[in-house]
């Protein structure tokens, strides 16, 4: 995947057919768990903390509805086009965000299931298919996130 | 003969130490009665932090600080670095509803971004 055109807030990649087709399988995985509830705070025990916190988690709640609404458009076919040599995506810049943070919610998802661990890659060399099903999803999202960015410059 | 006219004395310079007062007088300070932090009328202030966790990609973070603060690449990645090696990067400091929507802005990114109270 690489960004082929950036111009006027749209963005095109091309995509090989694998790379599309992996695409696309991941993103229709998304969410990969339950919202895990987070803190607004580690130190301020007020009671508006509190309140606020509780704001936050409702807003996160519905802004992954949003997400999982727009992920939907995001695979729709009509954002591809067929080339020669694979396919190409066509994104505006709200559509690259939204892709980028289902990508990255993919990502954090898989590495809570697997217990939040500190090393990046399995510490053992057997893993039940459930885990290694979250290893190879964290991998792969984290390099289409890495494709999506790295060239913005 | 009176006194006549007094033959003009020479001038004589005036002493400098009539000028200048002999003893200093002390200087008042004006007394500035400090307000309570309670009774003080400035709202209260938060720190916007970000913590380091070991999923979020560098350039990744850098992408988001730069999206949700609007600064440059470099400001961006100077304090992605920060939360890298120093476990957590303060970014901003605002009133508590600007500080509440960075947070809401950072955590939809999925970074581990709260908000401190500021001393």
């Amino acid at each position: 995947m690489k960004l082929v055109k950036q111009s006027k807030g749209n963005w095109i990649y091309e995509l090989a057919l694998n790379e599309a087709e992996l695409l696309l399988g991941i993103v229709k995985k998304f969410p990969v768990n339950k919202l895990a509830p987070v803190k607004i705070s580690r130190t301020d025990k007020e009671s508006k903390a509190k309140e606020r916190e509780k704001m936050l988690n409702e807003s996160l709640a519905e802004h992954r509805r949003e997400l999982k609404k727009t992920a939907l458009n995001l695979i729709n076919p009509s954002k591809f086009k067929r080339v020669e040599k694979g396919l190409l995506m066509m994104l505006n810049g709200e559509e690259r965000e939204t892709l980028l943070q289902i990508l990255n919610d993919i990502r954090v998802g898989c590495w809570q299931a697997l217990g939040e661990p500190e090393e990046l890659h399995p510490s053992k060399p057997e893993i039940d298919p459930k885990e290694f099903a979250y290893w190879s999803l964290m991998e792969l999202a984290g390099y289409f996130e890495h494709r999506l960015i790295c060239e913005e410059d | 003969m009176g006194a006549g006219i007094a033959k003009p004395s020479t001038p004589r310079q005036a002493p400098y130490h009539i000028f200048m007062p002999s003893v200093l007088e002390p200087v008042k300070k004006p007394v500035i009665k400090r307000q309570s932090k309670a009774s003080d009328d400035l709202a209260p202030t938060f720190y916007v932090v970000c913590w380091n966790d070991p999923v979020n990609l560098m350039v990744y973070v850098t992408h988001v600080f730069m999206k949700v603060f609007g600064w440059n690449k470099e400001k961006a990645q100077k304090h992605m670095l920060e939360v890298h090696e120093k476990g957590k990067s303060v970014l901003i400091r605002e009133g508590a509803e600007k500080a509440e929507f960075y947070v809401h802005q950072l955590q939809n990114y999925k970074l581990q971004a709260t908000m401190e109270p500021a001393e």
